[in-house]
């Protein structure tokens, strides 16, 4: 049977996820994602080793990033450097029309908001990932969802969809016990999941060399709200550890990108898991599109029809009224970051160095 | 039009083996044969998450299970019955349901009211062996009056042409609207506009709402040669799905209607493609009077309705 239970947030805090459940529920149900534009984030919008001299093009609702290097340094405008026309500038940039960057975890983030606000203390934590990169570039990709971002990772945090979904990479929902625990503050929502005897994923059965029936499984996924961007790590026994960073870049309201990083350096060189892990990716991620997309268009404008939810949604619920309330925050002109997202996360996410 | 019944499928399109989706203008259908064999039908569209059932599959029980989430539903009734993961046998309130809509199987064809309540409709005892189905690029509206106006723009039957000849013009007829086409066999012959008589004739009867039309091309003499029901049915995007069956009358007389049986394929189907520049320029003929005789009709049934 399943169990959940909600771990309250630090002192202090307004939290619209305890407060009034009538509350509660009519926003849970006023969940329109096409609508939530929220500013002031970094987004990882490229894989270090993407960005050359030459450069390359990426978007954040719309808004259009060019990114190269410059003497090894990468930068960001919001103009090509051959286009020196900056008449049409927007606030999101400096006077050169130059966006903020930082490079951390192999990847080149840049600022979407006001550049003024741009800290490096935002940039989310990523405890499995090397800060300064360097990771092969096998380990790394880019799939696209046909759907708005925050479906993508209300799919994501919301992991018995894989059980269905993703059964014949990640395993069926066949298993003894089923554990949902929900942490979140104002800037994130963690999710764990603990599962007990629970089928083999069976890319672990063919390439990772589990030849039991059943392992236990700690699955936690982590959302930071702003960057859209999301970690999963799996502790499987037995079964090696999955270190998965999930950004999802909304390109657009209604298309969204994610240039992922599969660290499985934990895993033996010799083990094909360690290879073929991070390729997964490509058919998962059409899996999670067969379904995010059809649902797309349905969460465009408000509905009079609730959804229906059960206690598996727990996670999902909590994620769309945290990211209603950042979105109603931001409305009302405070684009402040209440709580630390690059705060070490290690411990609640239970990753221990493996 | 809540209590209209859509041609959404053929029979055979139905299996228990997978979910079927089609469209009644925007609303998203999804359709399956439970264990009993018995067709239902519910919104494809999952009231948990919004994803479509049709990209989930039937259980062995005869009820269809989501495919992102394992939400699992009775088809009569579309009530939920289980999700998977919360491994234990709660029973859902009520309100924990799927749209159901009304369902009904005769003739070869099933057929879908979205009012689940509807008394069914009148079954049809034959079943025509030659089916199929086509997507047209053409509104319904504009379908049924291309059909009306001339029907060589969106169907085809072996060795006959059609004429812009009527023996008879759109009347209404026990509640349908219903005319006949004079034809000629697709052989040298003397140009339509100085024929004196035609030798077949094909006559038109449609369901004013739904637009259902049985088909019956005949002789001279009164001997039918052909019989075909289409069933055009409003879908996304100003498409119209057009399922048809027919059957090839035994005892044709004739070279030219005993020809109709020779040659690869089926002689009668319906065009996928529409002639968008004969189209442009066909002008309204015999639908003219379509729209004030369904308005009539519409008004005879009301008084009948509150007598």
């Amino acid at each position: 049977m399943l169990e959940t239970r909600d771990i309250p947030p630090a002192d202090g805090y307004v939290d619209p996820v305890n407060s009034d459940p009538k509350a509660f529920a009519a926003m849970v149900n006023s969940w329109v994602p096409h609508d939530i534009v929220l500013k002031d984030a970094w987004f990882p919008l490229a894989h270090g080793f993407a960005v050359t001299e030459k450069p390359v093009r990426r978007a954040v609702y719309s808004q259009p990033y060019f990114l190269w290097r410059e003497g090894g340094v990468a930068v960001a405008a919001e103009f090509h450097p051959s286009d020196r026309l900056t008449s049409g500038k927007s606030a999101y940039s400096n006077a050169a029309g130059r966006y903020p960057v930082i490079e951390k975890y192999g990847y080149v983030w840049c600022w979407f908001g006001n550049p003024d606000n741009a800290a490096p203390e935002h940039v989310p934590s990523i405890p499995y990932l090397p800060e300064e990169g360097g990771l092969p570039v096998h380990m790394l990709g880019t799939v696209r969802f046909d759907c708005t971002a925050p479906l993508s990772l209300e799919n994501l945090i919301d992991l018995t969809h894989a059980d269905f979904l993703h059964a014949d990479v990640v395993g069926d929902e066949k298993m003894d016990k089923e554990t949902v625990e929900v942490f979140h503050d104002s800037e994130s929502i963690t999710m764990v999941r603990t599962c007990v005897n629970k089928s083999v994923a069976p890319i672990m059965k063919w390439f990772g060399g589990v030849r039991a029936d059943v392992q236990q499984v700690r699955q936690v996924i982590r959302i930071y709200l702003r960057s859209h961007a999301a970690i999963a790590y799996g502790r499987f026994s037995p079964g090696d550890n999955v270190q998965l960073f999930h950004p999802c870049v909304p390109e657009t309201r209604d298309r969204t990108r994610l240039d992922y990083t599969m660290n499985t350096s934990n895993v033996k060189k010799t083990n094909p898991f360690r290879y073929i892990m991070p390729k997964a990716s490509y058919k998962v991620s059409r899996q999670d599109s067969s379904m995010t997309s059809p649902q797309s268009p349905r969460y465009m404008n408000p509905e009079k029809r609730k959804d229906l939810h059960s206690p598996l949604d727990e996670a999902g619920q909590k994620y769309r009224v945290l990211m209603l309330a950042l979105a109603e925050r931001q409305a009302r002109g405070d684009y402040a970051y209440r709580d630390n997202v690059s705060a070490d996360c290690s411990e609640l996410i239970g990753y221990d160095g493996t | 039009m809540p209590d209209v019944w859509w041609a959404v499928a053929r029979s055979e399109e139905v299996s228990q083996s997978r979910p079927l989706n089609a469209d009644i203008g925007d609303q998203p259908v999804v359709l399956w044969r439970d264990a009993e064999g018995i067709v239902r039908a519910l919104e494809d569209r999952c009231p948990h998450r919004r994803a479509p059932l049709s990209l989930g599959c039937v259980l062995g029980n005869g009820m269809i299970q989501c495919g992102y989430h394992g939400w699992t539903f009775d088809g009569a009734t579309g009530h939920l019955e289980d999700i998977p993961n919360l491994k234990s046998k709660t029973r859902f309130p009520p309100i924990y349901k799927a749209r159901n809509f009304a369902v009904a199987e005769s003739g070869g064809f099933v057929r879908v009211c979205l009012d689940s309540k509807a008394a069914p409709p009148r079954p049809v005892d034959e079943t025509l062996p030659l089916s199929g189905t086509a997507q047209v690029t053409l509104g319904h509206e504009h379908f049924i009056a291309a059909l009306f106006d001339d029907p060589s723009l969106v169907i085809a039957i072996r060795r006959v042409r059609f004429t812009p000849y009527l023996m008879a013009e759109l009347a209404e007829q026990d509640g349908r609207l219903v005319l006949e086409r004079s034809c000629q066999w697709a052989t040298p012959h003397w140009p339509a506009p100085f024929s004196s008589d035609f030798p077949i004739t094909l006559r038109i009867a449609t369901d004013p709402v739904s637009g259902e039309s049985d088909l019956l091309l005949r002789d001279d003499a009164f001997n039918p040669l052909l019989r075909a029901t289409l069933a055009p049915v409003p879908a996304a995007r100003g498409v119209t799905q057009v399922r048809w069956r027919a059957r090839l009358e035994s005892g044709r007389t004739g070279i030219n209607a005993r020809s109709m049986g020779f040659g690869r394929g089926s002689p009668f189907c319906v065009l996928s493609s529409v002639d968008a520049a004969a189209l442009r320029i066909l002008k309204p003929s015999a639908s003219i009077h379509a729209a004030a005789l369904r308005e009539s009709i519409a008004t005879a049934a009301q008084s009948a309705g509150a007598a």
